[in-house]
């Protein structure tokens, strides 16, 4: 079992200028690591609609990769999309599933099928390029730089801590830098950034 | 759709779509993308246009109700201007039966109206979709009209069509 900073170190240390789409409970931990206008927090979204939001930047930014950090919970709701994203051959995607096992920010109430459902199992079933899994820092700080450049789609699984993130809000009072814009305001800036020559 | 530059169309065929999905298919231009569920395609959808491309999103009217939270936490809350074009399954019957007065739990388990037609129209005014309806080639310049008004509000707008594509 990993910490989130266990996570969110590395991949801050090590992803350039990739798209980081993050939800839920990675949200701010995130921007308390990272302030990129190529960060994108799905919050004040759609539960379970950050993966199929990061595999439309990656199909219309095929020269730039995209990391998507989703909850087990998040992922659970559109499983489909782990097919959806193989059919549409996007080879610069690295879709993570940070596993906690809970609803971190309702309350930490279990998933469904905590502890025993395999993800990594379904994706490779998918049809994943690659499908990890990761339960040791050491071990995933010294796959991540062959995990960001090989040629995808990436599935990673982490096992992570639950932690105690609250709900998420957006307006200038955040302290995350990309929780300060509307949700409106945060999809424009990651447009000008992601088209600006 | 290739005047208005789409560049990918994000969707699930039914049988009113059937023709103009193997067309979009043929079309050099533009990328098709099924998915496995329709809310999916206006994530995919909002993600695309962030990326600076210019998607439209294809389903039928069923899947329009399936999207409700998708659509109201991702093109709507993000403000996309998105044009979507929906297939209207029971419009026939619909039409026929006249004014239906209040929806109710008798109104929808009535065996000659499609229930899923009984909510289109409400739903879409219900979530703050605007809408118009597109019968045949005569009226496709409300298709043309919806790209102006979604770019202009910045928001999703639907184009409703009532008969098989062919």
């Amino acid at each position: 079992m990993m910490t989130k900073d266990e996570l969110l170190g590395p991949l801050a240390r090590q992803r350039s200028d990739r798209v980081v789409v993050t939800t839920m409970g990675i949200v701010r931990p995130w921007g308390r690591v990272s302030d990129s206008p190529f960060d994108f927090a799905s919050a004040d979204s759609a539960m379970g609609h950050a993966a199929d939001f990061a595999l439309g930047v990656a199909l219309a930014q095929p020269q730039r990769q995209v990391i998507c950090l989703n909850g087990d919970g998040s992922m659970l709701m559109t499983l489909g999309t782990l097919v959806t994203i193989v059919a549409s051959r996007a080879t610069n995607l690295v879709l993570f599933v940070v596993e906690n096992g809970t609803y971190e920010v309702t309350g930490n109430q279990e998933v469904p099928g905590a502890g025993r459902t395999d993800f990594v199992a379904m994706a490779k079933a998918a049809g994943f390029a690659r499908a990890e899994r990761f339960a040791d820092a050491a071990a995933f700080e010294a796959a991540l730089p062959t995990l960001l450049s090989a040629e995808g789609p990436v599935f990673v699984s982490v096992l992570v801590a639950p932690g105690h993130e609250g709900p998420l809000g957006r307006g200038p009072e955040q302290s995350e830098p990309y929780l300060k814009l509307s949700l409106a305001e945060s999809v424009r800036a990651l447009r000008r950034a992601l088209t600006s020559r | 759709m290739k005047r208005q530059r789409v560049t990918h169309v994000v969707g699930v065929p039914d049988n009113t779509s059937k023709a103009l999905f193997e067309a979009l298919h043929e079309e050099p231009t533009l990328r098709v993308l099924s998915v496995t569920r329709e809310g999916e395609a206006f994530a995919i959808a909002a993600g695309l246009w962030a990326g600076g491309a210019s998607p439209l999103v294809l389903i039928q009217n069923t899947g329009l109700l399936e999207s409700g939270d998708a659509i109201r936490g991702t093109a709507m809350r993000m403000r996309i201007p998105l044009v979507c074009l929906v297939t209207y399954r029971g419009y026939a019957g619909l039409s026929k039966a006249g004014n239906l007065g209040a929806i109710d739990g008798p109104l929808l388990g009535r065996n000659e109206l499609d229930s899923t037609a009984v909510l289109t129209e409400p739903t879409l005014t219900a979530w703050g979709l605007p809408f118009s309806f597109v019968h045949g080639d005569a009226d496709l310049s409300r298709f043309t009209q919806a790209f102006g008004a979604a770019r202009a509000q910045e928001q999703p707008v639907a184009v409703l069509l009532t008969r098989p594509t062919t």
